[in-house]
């Protein structure tokens, strides 16, 4: 037969089927009737007759099922009758229909977007040129306290002169300048790089072209390139913005080209370099000739193809070991490196919250299933009659299963469209929440991978949860349910699923308690600053004008006492650096003592504040007095430190009157003396979790550094502050952008940001968990109750007391929610041990949590089987037995 | 009734073939054909008859007409394609050899 006629057939079978249908009826009455006219016939009377013909014909719709099945595209044609034939039954009962499907939606929903960001952060490869080619250079300082720190001009020159295995070493580091000229002057967020930056890192420009050799030179032309996002907002996209001439940070310089808008710099988040930079300029000249000590580089490298990641590594250590040996500047310790995969250093944080999360989504998808499943169950247990009746009359056993199957996918296809728009939802919402360390999530997006994710889970989860229904079909024995309404008993699978659920919602509330106690600590602890009612902001002075000491303290001073003077303003001061902003970190070595022989100098983190800073702040003096104005460029050096500090160099001693040798210009070596006038209470500004490092305070009036950041302690609310803030600023310099301006409380809310998030996650799990296992114990027990009526009501007649009857369900549902506990608490145990690493102030083991848990779980199942319970008490015997 | 040998897969359609080779017939006569001429041997049930009828005509060995009974029934007949008559001869001699070969190895013993 030809192909043509094979199609023809299909068409005819798929699109005439109503024809067709009706058309085989004819058929095989016309046969049956011919037949019991033979009958009559052969002298049978009529009624005879009709038996003896139907009998002999064997079921006429078994008969007709089986001729279907015999045409060509029967397979599908059946498919396509079990899928209508699903479609249809739950319109029929669309309650059920809207409960599975949204259920499922939440569940596949909640797996969707999860992997969404599980793809684009960890299983998507980084956007740039053979990107595992990329590792990333730390220097390792642990014995400093620094494990992960930057690299020095004359190490990236080594490194470069040395290696045969990379092709190439491109570093960064992070700055602002201002852009003036052509509108209000703006502060922006610039990334300073070496010439073949962008070329190791494989990312091309958009328009023009990036650095090359020779950019740089102390002669050369000063260039910049600019990110898309300024590119379109301060040039309006111009496409002869390429070759225009702008001020850049005082100087003017040239645009040379645009990055595309798909270009982000993906650095390991502590690197301190943003991922949405504005402009890109080049180093300062002879940047590789700089002091050895000076650590601000973050270096990229290119492996060559067909290197390993352990050759790269070894040989960079193996250069570091070198220059240990050749450089007296790194003493005894030497200078060790550490290379590692650009890509898994960058999620080497967020890795394990994603598969935490993950792993919760993963338990909350199968409590849906499992509820789902229970649902599906009861219905095909509330259907054994009308299975029995159908397999009485020929229907087969496969032919069932079939149609469980397809109601299973039918349902779980539809939870997966609904899970996907659910998905797009909850995207826009965690990106909406998104804590600044989980930046990377806007790259997740629900594409073709991620569809085909929610469609796998669907089909999966659809295939197990018409197991449950098939069981039932399995338990359907024709005879014994059709002389009786069904069997009273309780499903006993669906008990159980309805144990595993409880048992998978302890996890989750267990966890979810862990988290938020978690939160609560952080939330608790004290940073050692105030940060409420304070506005702070950020001004850069550019170096044409103010790079005398003069100039720079003569304005700071002019522009601290109109601050002060603002109405509203309780204290007002400058520091370097504000806790917990993205800048990149300054520190330095001490020695309280001429150099120890050998062995490297402790390291503290430097800051650079201006007299009334720490009053200013909210932070506490513990001895000592402030700086004052007599701390300047004229006077003796002068620090502050931390208590760690007094107490690690003086123990008991009182510190005030010593001296501290420290490194305020980066040298590399501790060789300024400074006197100590001052201990303040160690502020966290860096971590909320921990005391990272001991805390050297300059006098800023002494040690200048710019960008310069500005906290104002008012009485009301600090944003109300920044616009007399700015009409300051204009009135002393017209031309200076103020940058950053938000209440200080904004970077310790971004600092607690990642534990509140995974604070509501969790939260939002475990309520998810607990109100659809709430949805299943109330539906076991109900069904159950509606199974057991008649012996209830028989039980009230006999004179039993509601009081009694409500208590007998009771039990029931607390049996099952016992289970639960039973198995879920040991569960949670386990998951928690593999949560520790998120916790903080609480111990996997935290009993509150535990508590809490199961007196939520308890008071959940109890009411659940409160609501089906009432139900059982309100039985009559009599309406009971009418019912029958 | 005990002399009644389950149909060999494949038999029927010869059987069917063979029988409209004949003369057109609806879907009893058929069956009532094949019964009468093998005495009985083979009785062929509408549930095994009909899904055959509908795979043949599908092929395109058989062709089905609407017509209307002597009682005003709408009745489908079945007559033998041209395909079905090559078919027909092909599944003879298939039928044959099957017989000649089995015939040799039972004498063989």
């Amino acid at each position: 037969m030809s192909l043509a006629s094979r199609l023809a057939s299909l068409g005819k079978t798929l699109f005439r089927r109503r024809r067709l249908e009706a058309d085989l009826d004819d058929e095989l009455r016309g046969y049956l009737e011919e037949l019991a006219r033979k009958k009559r016939a052969g002298g049978l009377a009529p009624d005879e007759a009709r038996r003896a013909a139907a009998i002999a014909m064997g079921g006429l719709e078994s008969v007709k099922e089986e001729t279907r099945d015999a045409r060509i595209g029967a397979d599908l044609e059946a498919a396509m009758r079990d899928v209508r034939y699903a479609w249809r039954s739950l319109w029929r009962s669309p309650g059920f229909a809207i409960a599975t499907i949204l259920t499922l939606g939440l569940g596949i929903g909640a797996n969707t977007a999860i992997f969404s960001l599980v793809d684009a952060m960890l299983l998507s490869p980084l956007p740039y040129r053979d990107s595992t080619r990329l590792v990333f250079v730390w220097s390792d300082m642990s014995e400093a306290g620094y494990p992960r720190a930057p690299i020095s001009g004359p190490e990236l020159a080594d490194l470069r002169r040395r290696a045969r295995l990379f092709s190439g070493f491109g570093a960064i580091w992070a700055n602002s300048a201002a852009l003036t000229g052509e509108g209000d002057p703006e502060q922006l967020r610039v990334g300073l790089v070496t010439t073949d930056f962008f070329q190791v890192l494989g990312a091309e420009p958009a328009l023009g072209r990036t650095f090359r050799a020779g950019d740089d030179a102390a002669d050369a032309p000063s260039t910049i390139v600019l990110s898309d996002a300024l590119w379109r907002r301060r040039f309006g996209a111009d496409p002869h913005a390429v070759g225009r001439r702008v001020s850049y940070g005082g100087e003017p310089a040239t645009i040379i080209g645009v990055m595309p808008d798909s270009f982000r710099l993906l650095l390991p988040p502590d690197s301190a370099v943003p991922d949405d930079l504005q402009a890109w300029a080049t180093f300062w000249p002879k940047m590789t000739e700089d002091p050895r000590g000076q650590q601000f580089l973050r270096v990229v490298g290119r492996m060559k193809p067909g290197v390993t990641l352990a050759q790269g590594k070894s040989e960079i250590d193996g250069i570091a070991a070198r220059i240990s040996r050749e450089f007296p500047e790194y003493g005894a310790a030497g200078r060790r490196f550490d290379a590692v995969g650009l890509h898994a250093d960058g999620v080497r944080e967020i890795r394990p919250v994603l598969l935490a999360l993950f792993g919760g989504v993963a338990i909350l998808l199968l409590i849906t299933c499992v509820n789902v499943a229970g649902l599906l169950a009861a219905r095909a247990a509330s259907r054994r009659h009308e299975i029995s009746l159908r397999i009485a009359l020929g229907a087969g056993r496969g032919r069932l299963f079939r149609q469980c199957l397809a109601e299973g996918l039918v349902l779980s296809l539809l939870g997966a469209a609904a899970g996907v728009a659910i998905a797009r939802g909850m995207l826009a919402v965690l990106f909406a929440a998104r804590p600044e360390s989980l930046r990377r999530i806007a790259a997740a997006r629900i594409d073709l991978r991620v569809l085909v994710f929610a469609a796998s889970i669907a089909i999966l989860w659809g295939l197990l949860m018409s197991l449950a229904p098939l069981a039932e079909v399995l338990r359907a024995a024709p005879i014994a349910n059709l002389k009786r309404g069904g069997n009273p008993t309780a499903s006993p699978v669906r008990a159980f699923l309805v144990a595993v659920q409880t048992a998978l919602s302890v996890v989750l509330v267990v966890g979810a308690g862990l988290v938020a106690r978690t939160f609560s600590r952080i939330h608790g602890v004290d940073p050692g600053f105030r940060p409420d009612h304070a506005l702070s902001f950020r001004l850069a002075l550019p170096p044409a004008r103010y790079g005398k000491p003069e100039a720079f303290n003569a304005f700071s001073r002019r522009f601290e006492e109109g601050l002060r003077g603002l109405p509203g303003v309780v204290a007002a001061a400058a520091v370097s650096h504000l806790p917990f902003d993205h800048i990149p970190n300054w520190g330095g070595p001490y020695l309280a003592k001429a150099a120890a022989s050998g062995a490297p100098a402790p390291m503290a983190d430097y800051r650079a504040v201006t007299p009334g800073f720490f009053a200013a702040v909210g932070a506490r003096l513990v001895a000592g007095r402030e700086f004052t104005e007599a701390d300047d460029e004229k006077s003796r050096p002068v620090v502050i430190v931390d208590e760690r500090l007094a107490r690690l160099v003086w123990g008991g001693e009182s510190p005030l009157g010593k001296t501290l040798r420290v490194d305020p210009r980066s040298s590399g070596q501790p060789e300024v003396p400074a006197t100590v006038v001052g201990v303040v209470r160690h502020l966290r500004h860096r971590s909320l979790l921990e005391d990272v490092r001991e805390q050297v305070y300059f006098a800023q009036r002494q040690i200048r550094r710019n960008p310069v950041a500005y906290v104002v302690r008012g009485t009301g609310e600090p944003g109300a502050l920044a616009a007399p803030v700015r009409k300051l600023v204009a009135d002393l310099d017209p031309q200076l952008p103020v940058s950053e301006a938000r209440p200080l409380e904004d970077y310790l809310t971004d600092a607690r940001g990642s534990q509140r998030f995974a604070m509501i996650l969790a939260a939002a799990f475990a309520a998810a968990a607990m109100l659809l296992s709430a949805i299943g114990l109330y539906g076991v027990v109900a069904y159950s109750v509606a199974q057991r009526r008649r012996e209830f009501g028989v039980r009230l007649a006999l004179g039993a007391l509601p009081k009694q009857v409500r208590a007998l369900v009771l039990r029931q549902g607390a049996r099952v929610a016992a289970a639960g506990l039973v198995f879920g608490i040991p569960a949670a145990v386990v998951t928690a041990r593999l949560l520790r690493s998120q916790l903080f102030g609480v111990t996997p083991g935290d009993p509150l949590s535990y508590a809490g848990a199961i007196a939520l779980l308890t008071l959940t199942a109890l009411s659940a089987s409160w609501f089906a319970a009432r139900r059982a008490a309100s039985a009559s015997a009599l309406e009971a037995l009418k019912v029958e | 009734m005990s002399r009644r040998t389950e149909l060999l897969k494949g038999t029927l359609d010869l059987l069917i073939l063979r029988t409209l080779a004949l003369e057109p017939r609806h879907g009893l006569a058929i069956a009532e054909r094949i019964e009468q001429i093998t005495r009985g041997t083979f009785v062929v049930k509408p549930g095994s008859l009909f899904p055959a009828l509908h795979r043949l005509e599908q092929e395109g060995f058989i062709a089905g007409a609407w017509g209307e009974s002597a009682d005003g029934r709408r009745v489908k007949t079945y007559h033998l394609a041209s395909a079905g008559r090559r078919q027909l001869e092909r599944e003879k001699r298939q039928w044959d050899r099957i017989v000649f070969a089995m015939g040799r190895v039972l004498a063989s013993g």
